[in-house]
């Protein structure tokens, strides 16, 4: 790992002091905000050559399509008898699907995904699956989210472990950004690192709760910072009033440590966030729905020079058992013109390029539509790759419809490898040491 | 018996040291309750929690859909004319369940917020942690319900029971696939994790052992008519196998004897409990006391808990105010601190899902990381935010909705002869939050932000004061 310079060093110090501290905590940078820098600086020497200052480093957005979107209606085989024989009631008619090459094409209302796989910037990668398929939404969510085997329980996220081995100690809105109202196990880690939120709005301190909310807001500022050096807290000094037994309390500074930390961290990220947010709206209207709305955000973000290298948001209402046809339609149309909005977006900003999207659903839909015209869990699904770095195309191979494990598709590239390949040829991230063995890379950036 | 466990002299018992007992043993209490501790003397405050009165513990469980109501459904489910009707029915069972689901979770908030046998709950909810069995796949809140039940009546009972206890219990049986588990195809689910997740640690075992142990506990079955267990003979494999070195046509209770009388059973155990009780990442050699101390107790909770909670150990300040508190402990704690009672069902759904603690829903087998893990730059500020909105009630801090408050017992928590002065004050209250007295640093600022008050000191200034107290690093600490 290289070292940064000391002249670098202290440069960024001063920008730190500056420019995200304000006045406040002038006279001593803590340990920990060093460490930021330092890991900041090698990331970048390891990785892009350059200090990701927020307005450089290639981010990822990982858009979850929760409860089994069906693969087969979104990239439709209609070229594949098989697919409306299996489906007299549900298969979308050939003149509407928007064909890319002479097997599948697109949902009909994908055209703007059609139109970016068009302009070069939309890959599908077809077949998306692992071996022992799980068809229960909660543990086979699990399996996508930690990247584990499917007879193996972890409890690590795979973003959790790219961010411990890429970056320690830092301002935690600089690991990971997920917009919805809980971590996603991906960001799973001993030690949590990326934050999350629903609105931005709540991710702060809400002093007017007070009677006083000026001086409860001063007060909660000045005490959510590490403690001076040499300062005694609450916990080491207690330790000789109240203990009675003997042994100092040596491991009491790290705990306490790590909340000063976290709670510095999050002061930090709620402030940075919100003076980014405050600065504007998207100049893009987006669909006014929660993928809408999420997107927005992370563009916002984006557009503001948040260092944050991974977003994650999600799409609900994918568990299509009955009735399907409208709901999926409705599910399309919102991704579609969610995709689109974020992409006109990152456009106007410059920094399309510098974003990859990546969406993933827990699992595909049976081949066969079943007795309510809907779809029950399946296995293996395409899934799309986005962005102005990626190389458009259909990669893997769109799986037989007719050569069947259990009713349902067989995988034939593991999602793993599309894992991998964000990792190492997008993040620059050591994809083994994140997902515990080599998977073989895809060329889609 | 081993030097570790020697006990506290009796002369060093104080109010930190009772309020300590009171926060792990229990969920924490007011300075009443405290002092009451500290009266008895600590034989007696030890004994009120493993000796409680179990019996006027009477928390009648909420309705839900038994077992004989699934049936009706699923019999009106099969019968109805048409998918879309057999839908229906199937939204109109699954609304009851995410009712019941609702109603379970708060019912036993309440109880660990207002029982009479605080360890019992507190036991109940190591063992949630340890089995880690999620509706999320169980997908039947009366089972769930039957299993809460069964490790309470467990909790501070034998250890090899327990573990005897659970492999019958039918939410585990549906958790692990032991209902799927054939002579012809048993399934090696519960048999791993039995080992690995309950009882021993990866690597105390072979594969061959899982493979074994798996053909003994074939034949588990659940009744759909009633929810209760049965043994299916037919299904069961009697034939011999090997299994940690021995021979015999094993049930899968051998098998639990084998386990437990392995010494690495009361090592993997006696580490979790060290963890939940005392602190993290215990020494090997506190380990192996408290190991040793389970088997001269032959695996018996009660007995063990007795000594440790006894111990000089126990009381150390790497324990004391060492601990981050789990968000139901937040939760349960704080409420019991401020003697009001828990927010309305819609407020404990909303944070404990948002810090991370979704009773019945565990994030995986291996339960919650707990420690460190509850802590995050967004659970961090929600914790904030959630002790604001206990304060003042203002619910736009939850996100909306019309927020009952809750009457804090200001007059209790801060008399008028502890007003006129902001030592006074902040003392007597500092006390009650944090049981621990205030570092420097902390206290200056309190007394900065009381000074700028007029004593004596109004209501408002005393709720902005728990307010900005429990808005602290320290405060996640018990």
């Amino acid at each position: 790992m290289k070292r940064p310079s000391p002249r670098t060093l202290h440069t960024r110090r001063d920008f730190l002091r500056t420019s995200i501290l304000g006045g406040a905590l002038a006279p001593t940078v803590p340990l920990f905000l060093e460490k930021t820098f330092l890991c900041l600086d090698s990331m970048a020497a390891e990785t892009t050559g350059q200090y990701p200052t927020g307005k450089d480093a290639t981010i990822l957005v990982v858009l979850q399509l929760a409860g089994g979107n069906d693969g087969l209606n979104t990239l439709v085989p209609y070229a594949d008898d098989a697919y409306y024989r299996a489906r007299p009631r549900i298969a979308l008619p050939r003149k509407e699907i928007l064909t890319l090459g002479d097997y599948a094409g697109f949902h009909p209302r994908l055209s703007a995904l059609k139109s970016l796989y068009g302009e070069g910037h939309l890959g599908v990668v077809q077949g998306v699956g692992y071996p022992n398929p799980n068809r229960s939404h909660f543990r086979s969510t699990e399996i996508w989210q930690t990247a584990s085997n499917a007879d193996r329980n972890e409890s690590e996220g795979w973003l959790g472990r790219y961010f411990d081995n890429c970056c320690g100690g830092s301002d935690p809105s600089s690991a990971g950004v997920a917009i919805g109202g809980q971590t996603p196990q991906a960001f799973a880690s001993p030690t949590p690192k990326g934050i999350a939120f629903t609105s931005p709005q709540q991710f702060r301190y809400m002093s007017e709760a007070a009677n006083d909310p000026a001086a409860a807001d001063t007060f909660v500022r000045e005490m959510n910072q590490p403690s001076d050096a040499g300062a005694p807290s609450l916990s080491e000094n207690s330790g000789g009033s109240i203990g009675m037994i003997d042994g100092p309390a040596d491991d009491m500074g790290s705990t306490m440590e790590f909340l000063q930390r976290t709670a510095l961290g999050a002061r930090m990220s709620s402030d940075r966030i919100l003076s980014i947010l405050r600065k504007g709206t998207s100049p893009v209207s987006y669909p006014a729905s929660q993928l809408g709305n999420s997107l927005n955000l992370v563009a916002r973000l984006i557009a503001g020079g948040l260092p944050t290298r991974v977003y994650y948001v999600s799409q609900g209402g994918f568990d299509t058992h009955a009735n399907q046809l409208p709901g999926h339609d409705r599910l399309m149309t919102d991704l579609n013109a969610g995709l689109a909005s974020f992409t006109a977006d990152l456009k106007a900003q410059g920094n399309f390029g510098r974003v990859l999207l990546l969406t993933f659903s827990e699992f595909g839909r049976r081949v066969a539509e079943n007795g309510s015209a809907g779809t029950d869990h399946g296995a293996a699904a395409p899934l799309f790759v986005m962005g102005g770095g990626v190389k458009a195309g259909l990669f893997g191979k769109y799986p037989s419809l007719t050569d069947l494990q259990d009713g349902d598709l067989k995988f034939s590239t593991d999602f793993r490898s599309v894992y991998a390949t964000a990792l190492e040829n997008w993040l620059g991230a050591p994809s083994e040491k994140v997902l515990g063995r080599k998977f073989p890379l895809l060329p889609f950036v | 018996m081993t030097m570790m466990f020697t006990p506290l002299p009796e002369k060093l018992w104080n109010r930190t040291l009772a309020a300590h007992l009171l926060n792990r043993a229990g969920f924490g209490g007011t300075p009443d309750q405290i002092d009451l501790m500290v009266a008895m003397g600590p034989d007696k405050a030890v004994a009120s929690f493993v000796d409680a009165d179990e019996e006027g513990d009477l928390f009648p469980a909420p309705r839900m859909v038994e077992p004989s109501l699934r049936m009706e459904f699923r019999r009106r489910m099969k019968e109805a004319p048409d998918e879309f009707a057999r839908r229906e029915i199937q939204r109109e069972l699954q609304h009851a369940d995410t009712i019941s689901m609702e109603d379970l979770r708060v019912w036993w908030l309440n109880r660990m917020r207002y029982t009479s046998d605080p360890l019992r709950e507190k036991m109940t909810l190591f063992w949630h942690g340890h089995f880690a069995t999620s509706n999320q796949k169980v997908n039947d809140p009366w089972l769930m319900l039957v299993q809460n039940e069964t490790l309470r009546r467990n909790a501070l009972g034998k250890i090899p029971s327990l573990l005897k206890d659970i492999s019958r219990d039918p939410a585990m049986i549906r958790w692990l696939d032991l209902g799927q588990s054939r002579r012809d195809h048993p399934n090696e689910n519960f048999a791993r994790e039995v080992m690995e997740l309950f009882s021993l640690g990866e690597g105390h075992y072979t594969e061959q052992d899982i493979q074994q142990a798996a053909k003994a506990f074939t034949g588990y079955r659940i009744r759909p008519e009633t929810g209760e267990f049965r043994f299916e003979e037919k299904d069961f494999d009697s034939s011999e196998k090997s299994f940690f070195g021995q021979a015999g046509p094993f049930t899968g209770d051998d098998i639990i004897d084998m386990i437990v009388a392995r010494p690495q059973c009361a090592r993997f155990i006696g580490r979790k409990l060290w963890t939940f009780f005392v602190s993290p990442e215990p020494t090997d050699d506190q380990v192996s006391d408290l190991a040793a101390l389970l088997q001269a107790n032959r695996l018996d909770i009660k007995p063990t808990l007795t000594t440790l909670f006894r111990s000089a150990a126990f009381f150390s300040p790497k324990a004391v105010h060492h601990q981050i508190k789990g968000p139901v402990q937040w939760m349960i704690q704080s409420t019991r601190m401020l003697g009001i009672p828990l927010s309305e069902a819609r407020v404990l759904e909303a944070s404990l899902s948002s810090l991370g603690q979704v009773l019945f829903a565990p994030p995986n087998v291996k339960g919650w990381d707990g420690g460190r893990a509850w802590i995050s730059a967004s659970s961090l500020l929600y914790r904030y935010n959630l002790a604001s909105y206990l304060l003042s009630g203002k619910a736009r801090i939850l996100g909306g909705g019309n927020g009952k408050v809750a009457v804090i017992p200001l007059g209790e928590i801060a008399p008028a002869e502890r007003r006129t002065g902001p030592d006074e004050l902040l003392d007597h209250v500092a006390f009650r939050v944090f049981n621990v007295p205030p570092p420097p640093r902390e206290r200056a600022a309190f007394l900065t932000f009381l000074g700028k008050k007029p004593a004596p000191y109004s209501d408002d200034v005393v709720r902005d004061l728990l307010q900005i107290m429990m808005g602290t690093p320290e405060y996640q600490l018990t």
